[in-house]
């Protein structure tokens, strides 16, 4: 699993490769940090390049959108497979973010 | 500084106001803070509390209009001066009680301008209290107002000390008729918030005691009925096939979904869950049980009954999509989505029957 974070026209896009799953999480936790400091930028999550996720990746999203979401800030999924997608469908996240 | 002529009367008064400025910025500060925790104590939520300490310009006009009437800077009562302007006309009266019981009000000098004008007359219409600390000195003014009280007397303040020229009887009519306006739907919005808030009691009552036939499907009935726990047992039984937390998400997005059934009453919301809580429940354990998933969002339940329901509506994939469209937004990758569902559904027991 690796995490990438770049500007992006004034937004937050941190790039995930790989699996994102138990054993990845505590790295990508780290890495997510950033963002949930930002405020006042858009935040995107680039997942074009992300194989699977698990509860634990589910988890550091949601944290994400829990941190931004009281600053008023979006926080955009990017690029999601459609596996993954029902990963959220399946758990009754799918309305909770916003997908590009 | 200024162009204002003072006697030597108006000049000592000012030279007191000079020497007390610390003191009055510290009253300012003192006061305004005990008003904003009392209010906030209190739950009332107000437009706006403004606090000033009255400029040596602005007292310097006053004191050459009537500094003869003022012995001493102390008869002065607005050199602090705080406004409390509310949204309802009633919370004016709730901030009064409270400023009663956080300062000593000087009854003699306190004005309720509500109360003076004539039967057929509008105007200025605030509560003033002149106000002193409970620990003692100086006075000041405390204003009580509406917002709509407040862009009355802002504009009638604005145009009419604009200029030299006298204001045309027919154009203080005008402002007249539009105080008595302001009154009227002053009164009208109390009105409505205490209509609402006796609608949300009756419609709570009859969640708590179940008539739920009487009770029409709308937003404030469908966040009670979710409020009252419905949907509690079925997410539970869905997140126990992993062992799921179950992460707390709004449910109201689902309620034009339910709209959209044709859904009146939640009486109607009620036997749709019974009707469809066992295959929502089948339908959730052949996703989740093949994965190692163990966080779910609130709205899981709620969400797989919108599913069975629709596939045993013969809704099928378009039916499926328009709820994940509705919920999240129209999207082409939702059908994507309603694909994968309906084919997860279709090897169990009510997709079978309905073959």
């Amino acid at each position: 699993m690796t995490t990438v974070l770049k500007e992006e026209n004034n937004d937050l896009v941190m790039y995930f490769e790989g699996r994102l799953d138990t054993s990845a999480a505590p790295e990508a936790e780290k890495a997510v940090a950033p963002l949930k400091e930002s405020s006042g930028r858009n935040i995107i999550l680039d997942c074009s390049q992300l194989d699977y996720i698990s509860s634990a990746g589910l988890r550091i999203f949601l944290s994400v959108l829990k941190s931004a979401k009281p600053k008023g800030d979006h926080v955009y999924i990017r690029g999601i497979s459609d596996s993954i997608r029902a990963v959220f469908a399946m758990t009754g996240f799918v309305n909770l973010f916003e997908f590009k | 500084m200024n162009s204002v002529n003072l006697d030597q009367h108006g000049e000592a008064l000012l030279q007191q106001y000079r020497d007390l400025r610390p003191s009055l910025e510290q009253l300012c500060q003192q006061a305004y803070d005990l008003l904003c925790q009392a209010l906030a104590e209190q739950g009332i939520y107000v437009t706006a509390i403004e606090h000033r300490v009255k400029t040596e310009q602005s007292l310097a006009g006053k004191l050459e209009l009537k500094g003869a009437k003022y012995k001493s800077i102390d008869d002065v009562t607005d050199l602090v001066g705080l406004r409390v302007i509310t949204f309802y006309t009633d919370d004016v009266d709730k901030v009064a009680v409270i400023a009663k019981r956080i300062f000593d009000i000087d009854w003699q000098e306190s004005v309720d301008k509500r109360k003076l004008h004539q039967l057929d007359a509008f105007g200025y219409n605030s509560l003033h209290y002149i106000c002193r600390l409970k620990t003692g000195g100086p006075r000041f003014e405390l204003q009580m107002r509406t917002a709509l009280q407040h862009v009355w007397s802002t504009i009638e303040h604005d145009t009419g000390y604009k200029g030299s020229v006298k204001i045309p009887r027919k154009y203080k009519r005008q402002f007249s008729r539009l105080a008595g306006m302001l009154e009227l739907i002053d009164d009208e919005f109390s009105r409505l918030r205490q209509e609402l808030t006796d609608y949300r009691r009756q419609i709570q009552s009859l969640v708590k005691s179940g008539q739920l036939d009487e009770v029409p499907l709308s937003l404030e009935s469908f966040r009670n009925f979710i409020d009252q726990n419905h949907f509690d047992y079925l997410n539970k039984r869905i997140a126990a096939v992993n062992q799921a937390e179950i992460y707390p998400v709004s449910m109201m997005p689902f309620l034009p979904v339910l709209e959209s059934f044709g859904m009146e009453t939640l009486g109607d919301v009620q036997r749709f869950m019974e009707e469809n809580g066992e295959d929502a429940y089948q339908l959730a354990l052949a996703q989740l049980a093949v994965t190692d998933l163990d966080i779910l969002s609130s709205s899981t339940a709620l969400q797989y009954l919108c599913m069975v329901y629709v596939l045993k509506h013969d809704g099928g994939r378009e039916g499926l999509k328009s709820i994940f469209d509705t919920i999240n937004g129209e999207s082409e990758a939702n059908g994507v989505l309603a694909e994968m569902m309906l084919e997860q559904a279709e090897t169990l027991p009510f997709m079978q029957k309905k073959q």
